[in-house]
C-alpha cells in the first residue's frame, strides 16, 4: 500500500513535469495547428543554461532558472522566426514545418554534442531531494513536492495570463482561428512569437526539473516524445487536456515501473498513445475539425 | 412512364442544432435537366453531399435507379453512376488537365494489380484507351490545348470546364453540377449554357444543377426547385418560378444577379 | 573496384529501396511517416534469424523478411490509416519505437541490445543491384498506371478522389502495405551486408533519414528520393572524419531545404524526356504546391 502511494505521488510529480512540456507543445499547436518537434529543444536548452549559470554564479538556482527560463522563451522565438516564419508565411502545408521542426531539434540538440559534449551533467544539489514524510502514509523526496509546487504555480500563471490578459485573449481567439483573429486586428506575428516565447519558458522549467531527475545531456529533449504522447491522449491542442495526459502518463508509467518492470514503461507508454489512436484519436479534450465538402 | 431515376423522400440532415435538409422530397425524370436554386446556406450543398453519401442522413430516402442509396458508402454511389462537380473547385492541382480526367476515366478501364505491376496483359490497351477518351472529353470542353498542363495554373473558368470533363470520365447516369458558374462573367456563363445543354443532350444524362446564376437556370432548366433554410418552398417550370412569391421573398436581400 | 568504395554503393542500393518505399508512402500517397525504420527492423531481423538458425536459404530469407514486413504493416495500417495528417505521423512514431523496444527487450528471441552476429555476407554489389533495379522498376511501372493515379488522387484531395469512385482508405493501406514490403526488403538486404544486427540501428533516426531524403528529392518524385539517399551515402562518408559535425550539417540542411526549396531537388519531376521538355515551360506542376486552396 505504501509503494502504491509512493510511486502514485512519483507519478504525479513525473506527469506534472510532463504537463509543462505538454502545454507549451499544446499552446503551439493550438495556434499554428502543427507538432513542433523541436520543443525538446526548449528543454534542453533551459537545463544547460542553469547548469551554466549555477557554476558561474555559485549555486544560486533563482538567477539561474530566471535566465534559463528567459533564455529558453528567447530561443524559442528565435527558432521561430528563423525557420518557421518563413515557412508559414509561403505555404500553408503543415508537413514542411513538420519536417523544418524536426531538423531544428536536431540542430538544437548537435549544438551542444559540438559544443559542450555528449557526456552526463548532474546538476549541483540546489533543489533539496531529502526524504519527506507524507501524512505519515509514504515517503517521498522533497524533489517531487517540489516539481509538482512549481507545474501548479506556473501552470496556474499560464492561465492567469490566458483568462486575464488582452494577450492571453488574443492567443485564446487565435486558437479557434488564427487568420480571423488577424483579420480582428491582432498583430499574428508577435502573437505567435509571445506564444512560443511562453512554451519555451514552461519546457525550460520542466528542462531543469528533467536534468535534477535524469542529469543532464543533449538528448534529454528526445523525453519530449512522452509529452507529445500526453498531449495526443489529452487531445491536442487542448491545454487542460495536456495536463490530464500527462498526469495520467505520469501515474502509467511510474505504476508500470513499480510493479510490472522498468523496460516496460516505455511500451507502455507508446501503447498507451496506440490505443488512444485506436479508438478515440481526439483525445480525451480535443477538438474535431471537420472539412467543409 | 418510367420510374423515376432519382426520388428524395423525406430527406432530413441536422448538422448539431442545425436542421440543414427538411423533409426534402422531389424526383427527376430519366434524362432531365433539372435546376436547384435557393440562397445561400439553403441546404442545396448539403442535398448534393447526401446523394453521393459524403454525408448520412438521419431520416428519408433517396431511390436511385430503383435502389435506396441513403447509406451507401460514398464510392458505392459513385460506382453505380452519380458524378458531382463542386462549389469551391476540387481538381488535383499538381496534376496535369489529361492526368485528372484520366483518373477518373480508370474508372470504366480497370486492370489488376499485377497487371499494374508488370504492364503487361491489359495494361497497354486500358492505358491507350484511358488516354484517348480523356483526350476526347478535354476537346469536348475545350481544353484540348492545355491537357498537359498542371491543373492548378489554369485560369479559373477552364478549371471549372475541367472538373466536368472529369465527372464526365466517371460515364455516370445522374450528373450534379455544384454552381458551375459561380465566378464566371456573362460570355462565359452563356458558353457554359452551351456546354451543358450539348451534354445533356449527347450523353442523354439526368442533370441536376445548382446555381445562382438565374440565366443558367431559367435558360436550360425546364423543372426547378427552390429550397431556402432546408426546406423546399416551390417547384415547377420557370414561368412558375418566376412568379412565385415564396421565392422573391426568399431572395429578398439577397442580390439577384441579372 | 575497392571493397570501400563497393560497401558505400551497396549501402546506398539498400537505403534506396527503403526510401522507394517511404517514397510511395509520403511523396505519391501523402501519408507522412517517421517510423518506417521499423520495417527495416522487422525485415532485418526476420532474414537474420532465418539464416542463421533455420540455413533458410538468403533469396527465400529476404523474400520472407519483406513479406512479413508487409503483413505487418497492412496488420497495423488497417486501424491506424483513418487517422489524418499529423496524427499519423505522431502514431508513426510511437510504432516504429514499440518495434525497436520490443526487439530490445525480447532478449531469448533477438539477443536484444547485446546484438545479433554471424549473418553470412549474402548482400554482394550484384545482388544489392539487382535488388535495387528490379524493385525500381516494379515501383515505376505500379506508379506510371492506375494505382499510381489512385494514390496521387488520395494524397491531393481525399475527398475528390472517394468521389471519383475510389475506396480511399483501401489505396492507403495498400500504399502502407507496399511500403513495408520494401523496407522489409532493404532491411532483409542490411542483415547481409552488416552481417551484425541491433535494434538501435533502426531507431526514429534512421526513420527520419528514410523520410527526410523522400522530402529532400521530392515529394512525388521516384527518381528524387533515390538521387537524395545518393546524395545522403556520399556525404556521411564525406563528413566521416569530422561526423560529430554531421549531425548538425544535416539537420540544418533539412531546414534550410524546407525554408528555401521545400519542393526539394526534383520537385514532383522524374529523370526523363518529360523533365527537359519541362524545364524549358512557363508554367510547371511545382508552382500550385500549398498556396491553392
Amino acid at each position: 500500500m505504501e509503494t502504491l502511494l509512493q510511486q502514485v505521488i512519483n507519478g504525479l510529480s513525473l506527469g506534472s513535469v510532463y504537463a509543462l512540456i505538454a502545454v507549451g507543445y499544446s499552446l503551439v499547436y493550438s495556434i499554428l495547428l502543427f507538432s513542433n518537434f523541436a520543443h525538446g529543444g526548449f528543454l534542453v536548452i533551459g537545463g544547460y543554461i542553469c547548469y551554466y549559470t549555477l557554476a558561474a554564479v555559485g549555486n544560486n538556482i533563482w538567477i539561474a532558472s530566471l535566465l534559463a527560463l528567459l533564455g529558453a522563451g528567447v530561443s524559442a522565438v528565435l527558432v521561430e522566426r528563423v525557420a518557421y516564419k518563413p515557412i508559414r508565411e509561403r505555404t500553408n502545408v503543415t508537413l514542411y514545418l513538420l519536417i523544418a521542426s524536426m531538423g531544428m531539434s536536431i540542430v538544437i540538440e548537435n549544438i551542444f554534442v559540438v559544443t559542450v559534449g555528449g557526456r552526463f551533467r548532474a546538476l549541483p544539489p540546489v533543489i533539496p531531494t531529502n526524504p519527506v514524510n507524507v501524512f505519515g502514509l509514504a515517503t517521498t523526496s522533497a524533489f517531487d513536492i517540489l516539481s509538482l509546487m512549481m507545474a501548479i504555480f506556473f501552470l496556474s500563471g499560464l492561465q492567469l495570463f490566458l483568462s486575464k490578459t488582452k494577450w492571453g485573449l488574443a492567443i485564446r481567439a487565435a486558437s479557434y482561428d488564427l487568420r480571423t483573429a488577424g483579420l480582428m486586428g491582432v498583430n499574428v506575428n508577435q502573437l505567435i512569437s509571445i506564444v512560443f516565447f511562453v512554451a519555451g519558458l514552461l519546457a525550460a522549467v520542466g528542462g531543469i526539473f528533467l536534468s535534477v531527475r535524469y542529469t543532464l545531456y543533449p538528448q534529454l529533449g528526445l523525453i519530449t516524445i512522452k509529452a507529445f504522447v500526453a498531449a495526443v491522449i489529452g487531445g491536442l491542442g487542448s491545454l487542460p487536456g495536456a495536463v490530464v495526459g500527462s498526469l495520467i502518463l505520469g501515474l502509467a508509467e511510474m505504476l508500470t515501473a513499480g510493479f510490472i518492470s522498468s523496460q516496460m514503461r516505455d511500451i507502455v507508454v507508446f501503447g498507451m498513445l496506440v490505443l488512444t489512436l485506436l479508438w478515440r484519436p481526439t483525445g480525451l479534450f480535443g477538438k474535431h475539425v471537420a472539412e467543409k465538402v | 412512364m418510367a420510374d423515376p431515376i432519382l426520388r428524395l423522400e423525406n430527406l432530413n440532415k441536422h448538422f448539431g442544432g442545425v436542421h440543414a435538409v427538411k423533409d426534402i422530397t422531389f424526383s427527376l425524370e430519366q434524362g432531365e435537366l433539372a435546376g436547384l436554386i435557393g440562397p445561400n446556406g439553403a441546404g442545396k450543398t448539403t442535398v448534393f453531399n447526401l446523394i453521393t453519401g459524403v454525408y448520412s442522413p438521419d431520416a428519408g430516402s433517396i431511390v436511385f435507379k430503383g435502389e435506396d442509396i441513403a447509406s451507401r458508402k460514398t464510392y458505392e454511389v459513385v460506382s453505380r453512376g452519380v458524378a458531382r462537380t463542386f462549389q469551391n473547385l476540387r481538381l488535383f492541382p499538381r496534376s496535369t488537365a489529361l492526368e485528372n480526367v484520366m483518373t477518373a476515366c480508370q474508372q470504366h478501364f480497370r486492370y489488376n494489380f499485377f497487371e499494374a505491376l508488370t504492364h503487361m496483359g491489359r495494361w497497354r490497351n486500358n492505358e491507350k484507351s484511358i488516354k484517348k477518351m480523356s483526350l476526347d472529353l478535354l476537346e469536348r470542353v475545350g481544353l484540348l490545348e492545355v491537357a498537359e498542363q498542371a491543373a492548378g495554373t489554369l485560369p479559373y473558368g477552364h478549371q471549372r470546364r475541367l472538373e466536368i470533363a472529369r465527372a464526365l470520365a466517371l460515364q455516370p447516369e445522374l450528373l450534379l453540377l455544384d454552381e458551375p458558374a459561380a465566378g464566371m462573367n456573362p460570355e462565359e456563363v452563356h458558353v457554359l449554357n452551351g456546354l451543358i445543354l450539348n451534354i445533356h443532350r449527347d450523353f442523354n444524362l439526368t442533370t441536376l444543377v445548382i446555381e445562382h446564376h438565374m440565366e443558367v437556370i431559367m435558360e436550360i432548366c425546364p423543372h426547378i426547385i427552390c429550397m431556402n433554410f432546408g426546406e423546399k418552398i416551390a417547384e415547377g417550370d420557370p414561368e412558375h418560378i418566376q412568379n412565385n412569391p415564396e421565392i422573391l421573398k426568399a431572395y429578398l436581400g439577397e442580390e439577384v444577379e441579372e | 573496384m575497392s571493397g570501400y568504395l563497393e560497401g558505400i554503393i551497396i549501402l546506398i542500393c539498400i537505403n534506396s529501396i527503403a526510401a522507394m518505399g517511404v517514397s510511395l508512402l509520403t511523396g505519391f500517397t501523402g501519408i507522412f511517416t517517421l517510423g518506417h525504420a521499423g520495417y527495416m527492423a522487422i525485415g532485418a531481423y526476420t532474414a537474420a534469424i532465418l539464416t542463421v538458425r533455420h540455413h533458410v536459404p538468403w533469396l527465400v530469407a529476404v523474400l520472407a523478411a519483406g513479406t512479413l514486413a508487409m503483413v505487418i504493416a497492412y496488420l497495423i495500417g488497417v486501424p491506424t490509416l483513418k487517422l489524418m495528417g499529423d496524427y499519423f505521423a505522431i502514431a508513426s512514431i510511437g510504432l516504429g519505437e514499440t518495434i525497436r523496444l520490443i526487439l530490445e527487450n525480447w532478449q531469448s528471441f533477438t539477443r536484444g541490445a547485446r546484438g545479433f552476429p554471424g549473418i553470412a555476407n549474402y548482400t554482394t554489389l550484384p545482388v544489392a543491384a539487382a535488388f535495387f533495379l528490379g524493385m525500381l522498376i516494379l515501383m515505376r511501372f505500379l506508379i506510371n498506371g492506375n494505382y499510381g493515379r489512385a494514390f496521387k488522387a488520395c494524397r491531393d484531395d481525399f475527398v475528390a478522389a472517394s468521389l471519383l469512385g475510389f475506396k480511399t482508405a483501401h489505396y492507403r493501406v495498400l500504399s502502407l502495405a507496399i511500403s513495408g514490403f520494401y523496407c522489409g526488403i532493404a532491411g532483409g538486404l542490411m542483415a547481409g551486408f552488416l552481417t551484425y544486427l541491433q535494434p538501435i540501428m533502426f531507431d526514429m533516426q534512421k526513420s527520419t533519414e528514410l523520410t527526410a531524403v523522400v522530402v529532400f528529392g521530392g515529394l512525388g518524385s521516384l527518381s528524387g528520393s533515390i538521387i537524395g539517399t545518393a546524395v545522403l551515402g556520399i556525404v556521411t562518408e564525406v563528413f566521416r572524419p569530422i561526423s560529430q559535425y554531421r549531425m548538425l550539417i544535416y539537420g540544418a540542411i533539412m531546414v534550410i531545404i524546407m525554408v528555401a526549396r521545400p519542393e526539394g531537388i526534383m520537385g514532383q519531376h522524374e529523370i526523363g524526356p518529360k523533365l527537359l521538355r519541362s524545364l524549358f515551360s512557363r508554367k510547371t506542376v511545382n508552382e500550385v504546391d500549398g498556396t491553392h486552396g
